[in-house]
C-alpha cells in the first residue's frame, strides 16, 4: 500500500515516567483497531501493555530501546516510535530522535511538568522535533490542566496554547470542548470508541468563548488570514488549523489537548491533532553527509525517484533472525532491490520488506521516503545507512568517540559464559560506543563504554534478555599518558654472544603532537637503515605506545622522527630493529617528563534555581570546572567540566542535594592532565599492583 | 601564571593609571555608549587583562545565549596573542577557562536580588575568589539607581571590583555638558568610574567622564582598534617622526 507523504507520520511518544505513556499508546492501538482488547498497564491481566516489550523497561519504568509500529488514522498513516526517556544512552537517544518528525510530549494534569518531562523536552528541542502537548489523567483527584498549561509555559518555555477544555475534572469528568471547532465530545460504548458531538454546555459556554479567544490571539501570529479573518469575526476552523499547523512545525508553537487515557477520553482528538498539526516527513529538512566531498552537508529530497538513502535505526533479534529498523530519507526501496551499505561497503539485496505493528508484522512490496519500515536478514549494524549503488552519502558521522570507561566482568559458570558471549556480539553490533575485549594478562572481559549508567544497562540487559549472570569489577577509568617535551634518542641493540647475533642503532627524537595519537616520520638518508627495516622499527616504537611507563596505560599525542642508524649486514634484521626501537623508546619516554591524562567530561546539570549554590559546591569538589551557568527564572542550568573519574555516584549525591529535583547529563569531552597529587596515587597504585602481579 | 611583559605592555595600564590606580575593591566602572560601538569587546579586553594575571572574573551576562560571549574571549585572546610580546597568551588559554565563569540571567525573570544570590553562591559554594565581575547587558533604562547600589554593596562586602556596560538609548544629544549621558544622571552617585565610547570619524576614542572622586580629565589617550576592537593606545598625530632613513 502507497501513501502519500503528505500523509504519513512519524512521531514519538515523550512523557515522564507514570504520565500514562504506555497507557496512552495502547489505546492510541485500539482505536486504529491495531488491537482488539485493551490491557491494562502493570500486568493485570497478565498481559501487559502492547508496546513495551523489554522487561526491564517495564521494571524499571524507562524505555531503553525503540520499538516502532504502524497505525492507520483519518486516511493517514502513522508510524510510532517508542523513545527512551533516560539521557545515558546517548546513540540511542540520538537514533531514535532523529528518525522522528513530530513528538506528544504527555503529562500529568496532576504532577505537571516533571524533572523526567524537563529531559526529554530538552531532548526534542536538542533535535528540533515539533511537538503538540498532551494533559493525561483528567479524571484523578487534584487534575488541573491550566496549572499544567502555565507549567509549560514557565518551566519548559513553551508557547502553549490550550486547543481544548474539559467538560468536568476528576472523578466528574465527561467529555472534552474543542475551541477551535466549539463543540463538545463525549466518548461513549465500553472502550469510549463511539464519539458523540453536540453543543457546547451552556454553564461552560462562557468560558470556552474567553479561552478560544486566548487561543485566537497566540495563534493568529502564524496567519495573516486568520488575523484578519479573527478581526473580521469569522475565523473558520481550517484558518485556525493551517495557523497552528505553521506555528508548530515552526516549533513556535505548542498546541494543548487533554484527556483522560484510562478513562477512554479524548485520545481520538489527539489523534486528530496529530495528522493536523504534526509535519509530515517533506516538512522536515534532512541532512546526509557526501562521503566524497569530505563530509560536506547535503540537503536530501522527499523525493520518492530519487536514489535512495536509508538509515538503520535499531537491530532487532527476532525468532526469525535479524530484523533492522530503517528510516527512508530519500528515494524508494523495493523488494529485490539492491542496496549499498556505505560503512561494510557491501551490496546487498532486499529480501523481506516489512512494516512492523505493535507485535506482528505485515510483509509489503515496496515503501517511500519518509516511512519507516523493517528489513529481514540483513547483516548490519546499527547506524549504518543503506544507498543506491554508486551514491556515496551517509547519514551519520563516523566519529565514534572513544569509550572512557571500562569495567571487567565475569561470567559466575560456564551457561552463563556462553550467553554472555552472545549478548555482547549483539550489543557492540547494536553500540558502536559499547565495547568488549578479552583483557590478556588477566583473561578477564573487560567492557567498555561512555559512562557508568551505560554499562549498567548492559549488564542488566544480559540478565535480563540472555539469561547471563555476571559479576563485575570496580569500573575503571581510561587514563592516557603523553610526553611534555622533545626528546632525543640514540640507542644501539646489540646482542653478540654465541649463535647468531643482533645488531641495530636508532637515533632520531619523539615530541608531543597537538592532533592525532600517532605519527612516524622517516627522515632516514642513504640507506643508513635499509628500507626494508623501517617498518620494523615503526612496529617497535608502536608497541611502546600500548602501556605507557607510568600506569601502564597507552600513550597518545606522540610523534617519532627517525634520523639516522646503523645496522649489519649479517646480525641486523626485522626483530633487531623491533627491539632497538622499544629500547630507544623506552630511554626517551623517561626523560621527555610524561604526565597522565585524563578524561574530562562535559557536565551539563539542570534543576531549580534554589540548589544552584549546592550544584557549584558539588562540582567544586569534584575537581570540576564551571564554565557557565544559565538562570531563567526558576530553572538554572550550569555547564561544567569534570573529570571522569571523580563523576561515580554522582546522580546519587545530586539527587540527595537536590531533593531529586535536579538532574545531569555527561559526556565526553576531551583528554586533560591529572593534578599532580593524583597522579602520584595512580603512580603508587600501579606500582602495588605490579608487585602483586610479580608476586604471583 | 603572571606574564609581567604581557601585563606590562597592556593599554589597560594606562586606562589604569587615567582613573588614579585602577578601579579599586567596592568600586562601579560603567562603559557607556551606544549599541553596537564596542562595549563588550572593551568588557572582554579588561576581563582578560584581569585573567592574565590570575585573577578570576565572573562574566555576569543578560543576553539570551552564552556560546557568543565565549566566542568574544576566544577571538579577544586569538588577537592578544598576534600582538607583538604577547605570542605566550595563547598558552594560558586553559589556565584561562579555569579563571573564568559566566552566568546567565534573563533579565525579565531576573532580579538584582537574585542575581546577586546566585553570585555569592558561585563564589562562596562554587569556591571561586571571583576578583572583578564584568556585568554586561543590564539595563539601566528598566533598573533603578537602588539596583547599582545593591551591587556596589556586594562588592564593597566581598572585596571585588564591578565593570558594567550601558547601552545609551533615545536620540542625540545623549550627553550633558559634562559629557555624562542623560539616561545615567540618576546613577552618578553610585557610579565610580564612567568612560564614554563615541564615534569620532573612523575610530571609536574613549573619553573619561568620571575617575573617583576627581572631576573628569577629559579624553584617555585610548582608543578601539576598529579591526579588533580591542582597547589601544590612541595613534599621535602626525608628530614629525621620520621616515625610515635610506640605508647607506
Amino acid at each position: 500500500m502507497k501513501t502519500d507523504i503528505a500523509k504519513m507520520r512519524n512521531i514519538g511518544i515523550s512523557a515522564h515516567i507514570d504520565s500514562g505513556k504506555t497507557t496512552l499508546t495502547e489505546r492510541i492501538l485500539f482505536y486504529c483497531k491495531k488491537i482488539h482488547k485493551i490491557h491494562e498497564v502493570k500486568g493485570k491481566d497478565g498481559v501487559g501493555a502492547t508496546m513495551d516489550s523489554m522487561d526491564l523497561e517495564r521494571e524499571r519504568g524507562i524505555t531503553i530501546t525503540s520499538a516502532t509500529t504502524n497505525v492507520q488514522w483519518a486516511d493517514h498513516s502513522i508510524n510510532i516510535i517508542d523513545t527512551p526517556g533516560h539521557v545515558d544512552f546517548t546513540i540511542e537517544v540520538e537514533r531514535s530522535l532523529r528518525v522522528l518528525d513530530g513528538a506528544v510530549l504527555v503529562l500529568c494534569s496532576v504532577g505537571g511538568v516533571q524533572s523526567q518531562t524537563i529531559t526529554v523536552d530538552r531532548q526534542l528541542k536538542r533535535y528540533r522535533v515539533p511537538r503538540i502537548a498532551f494533559i493525561n489523567k483528567l479524571d484523578r483527584t487534584g487534575a488541573n490542566p491550566y496549572k499544567v498549561k502555565d507549567q509549560l509555559v514557565e518551566k519548559l518555555g513553551h508557547n502553549a496554547v490550550l486547543m481544548q477544555i474539559p467538560i468536568g475534572l476528576e472523578s466528574d469528568l465527561q467529555g472534552i470542548v474543542d475551541l477551535a471547532g466549539m463543540k463538545a465530545y463525549y466518548f461513549d460504548g465500553p472502550d469510549g470508541e463511539i464519539i458523540r458531538e453536540e453543543e457546547i454546555p451552556s454553564g461552560l459556554r462562557e468560558e470556552a468563548r474567553g479561552k478560544r479567544e486566548e487561543m485566537l490571539d497566540a495563534v493568529s501570529m502564524y496567519s495573516d488570514d486568520l488575523m484578519t479573518a479573527v478581526l473580521e469575526d469569522r475565523a473558520t476552523e481550517d484558518l485556525i488549523h493551517k495557523a497552528v499547523r505553521k506555528g508548530t512545525i515552526s516549533r513556535e508553537l505548542t498546541p494543548v489537548f487533554m484527556g483522560s487515557a484510562y478513562k477512554n477520553k479524548g485520545i481520538q482528538l489527539l489523534l486528530d491533532g496529530v495528522v493536523r498539526y504534526l509535519p509530515d516527513p517533506s516538512d522536515v529538512e534532512n541532512i546526509a553527509l557526501d562521503l566524497e566531498n569530505e563530509g560536506r552537508e547535503i540537503k536530501l529530497k522527499a523525493d520518492p525517484s530519487a536514489p535512495t538513502v536509508a538509515l538503520a535505526f535499531k537491530l532487532e533479534d527476532g525468532p526469525y533472525g535479524q530484523l533492522t529498523y530503517i528510516r527512508i530519507y530519500q528515494g524508494r526501496i523495493q523488494k529485490g532491490d539492491e542496496l549499498f551499505n556505505n560503512r561494510s561497503r557491501q551490496r546487498f539485496k532486499v529480501g523481506r520488506l516489512i512494516r512492523m505493528h505493535a507485535d506482528s508484522m505485515e510483509d509489503i512490496r515496496e515503501a517511500e521516503c519518509g516511512d519507516i519500515v523493517a528489513l529481514f536478514g540483513i547483516e548490519c549494524a546499527s547506524g549504518d545507512t543503506f544507498v543506491t549503488p554508486g551514491l556515496n552519502l551517509t547519514m551519520t558521522s563516523i566519529y565514534v568517540p572513544e569509550p572512557v570507561i571500562s569495567l571487567a566482568i565475569n561470567p559466575v559458570d560456564n551457561a552463563s559464559a556462553d550467553r554472555m558471549a552472545k549478548a555482547l556480539i549483539r550489543f557492540t553490533k547494536e553500540d558502536p560506543t559499547f565495547r568488549s575485549h578479552v583483557d590478556l594478562e588477566s583473561n578477564e572481559t573487560i567492557v567498555q563504554g561512555m559512562g557508568e549508567l551505560h554499562l549498567d544497562v548492559y549488564i542488566e540487559r544480559m540478565k535480563r534478555e540472555y539469561q547471563a549472570e555476571v559479576l563485575t569489577g570496580k569500573p575503571q577509568v581510561a587514563y592516557r599518558e603523553a610526553i611534555s617535551r622533545k626528546v632525543d634518542f640514540d640507542y644501539t641493540h646489540k646482542k653478540q654472544t654465541g649463535g647468531a647475533g643482533q645488531f641495530a642503532r636508532v637515533s632520531g627524537s619523539i615530541e608531543p603532537l597537538a592532533k592525532g595519537n600517532y605519527e612516524f616520520v622517516n627522515n632516514v638518508k642513504g640507506g643508513r637503515i635499509p628500507r626494508e627495516f623501517i617498518p620494523a622499527c615503526d612496529k617497535g616504537f608502536q608497541s611502546g605506545l600500548k602501556k605507557g611507563q607510568l600506569i601502564g596505560f597507552p600513550v597518545i599525542g606522540i610523534r617519532v622522527t627517525l634520523d639516522d642508524g646503523q645496522y649489519h649486514p649479517v646480525d641486523s634484521s626485522d626483530i633487531a630493529f623491533q627491539t632497538a626501537a622499544q629500547g630507544a623508546f623506552r630511554q626517551a619516554y623517561a626523560k621527555s617528563k610524561p604526565q597522565i591524562l585524563e578524561p574530562i567530561m562535559k557536565v551539563s546539570v539542570e534543576g531549580p534555581t534554589e540548589f544552584a549554590g549546592h550544584v557549584f559546591g558539588s562540582i567544586n569538589q569534584r575537581r570540576g570546572v564551571i564554565v557557565s551557568s544559565v538562570e531563567n527564572g526558576t530553572f538554572s542550568r550550569v555547564d561544567a567540566e569534570v573529570p571522569l573519574s571523580e563523576m561515580f555516584g554522582y546522580s546519587t549525591m545530586l539527587r540527595s542535594l537536590t531533593q531529586g529535583k535536579a538532574e545531569f547529563t555527561m559526556e565526553f569531552m576531551k583528554y586533560g592532565k591529572v593534578p599532580g597529587h593524583v597522579a602520584e596515587a595512580l603512580m603508587a597504585e600501579h606500582q602495588e599492583k605490579r608487585k602483586i602481579d610479580a608476586s604471583k | 601564571m603572571v606574564n609581567t611583559e604581557i601585563i606590562q605592555r597592556s593599554p589597560i595600564r594606562n586606562l589604569e593609571k587615567s582613573i588614579h590606580g585602577g578601579l579599586g575593591k567596592g568600586n562601579i566602572g560603567v562603559l557607556a555608549s551606544r549599541k553596537g560601538v564596542g562595549k563588550t569587546a572593551c568588557l572582554v579586553h579588561i576581563a582578560t587583562d584581569k585573567l592574565l594575571q590570575g585573577k578570576p572574573v565572573i562574566h555576569v551576562s543578560y543576553a539570551s545565549r552564552v556560546d557568543y560571549i565565549i566566542t568574544w574571549y576566544e577571538e579577544i585572546l586569538k588577537e592578544l596573542s598576534k600582538k607583538k610580546g604577547m605570542k605566550a597568551a595563547a598558552e594560558f588559554h586553559d589556565d584561562i577557562i579555569k579563571n573564568r565563569v559566566i552566568m546567565n540571567f534573563n533579565q525579565d525573570g531576573a532580579r538584582t536580588e537574585q542575581v546577586l544570590r546566585s553570585l555569592e553562591a558561585m563564589i562562596i559554594h562554587g569556591n571561586f575568589a571571583a576578583d572583578t565581575i564584568i556585568v554586561d547587558g543590564f539595563d539601566f533604562a528598566q533598573g533603578t539607581p537602588e539596583d547599582i547600589r545593591k551591587f556596589k554593596e556586594f562588592a564593597a562586602r566581598l572585596g571585588l571590583e564591578v565593570w558594567f556596560s550601558a547601552t545609551l538609548k533615545g536620540e542625540d544629544p545623549l550627553f550633558d555638558g559634562q559629557g555624562v549621558a542623560f539616561m545615567l544622571g540618576n546613577f552618578m552617585g553610585t557610579i565610580d568610574v564612567l568612560i564614554s565610547l563615541r564615534h569620532e570619524g573612523e575610530i571609536v576614542r574613549l573619553d573619561l567622564v568620571k575617575a573617583h572622586d576627581k572631576p573628569a580629565t577629559g579624553k584617555l589617550r585610548l582608543r578601539l582598534d576598529p579591526k579588533t576592537l580591542l582597547i589601544a593606545k590612541a595613534v599621535r598625530r602626525k608628530q614629525g617622526r621620520p621616515g625610515p632613513s635610506p640605508r647607506s
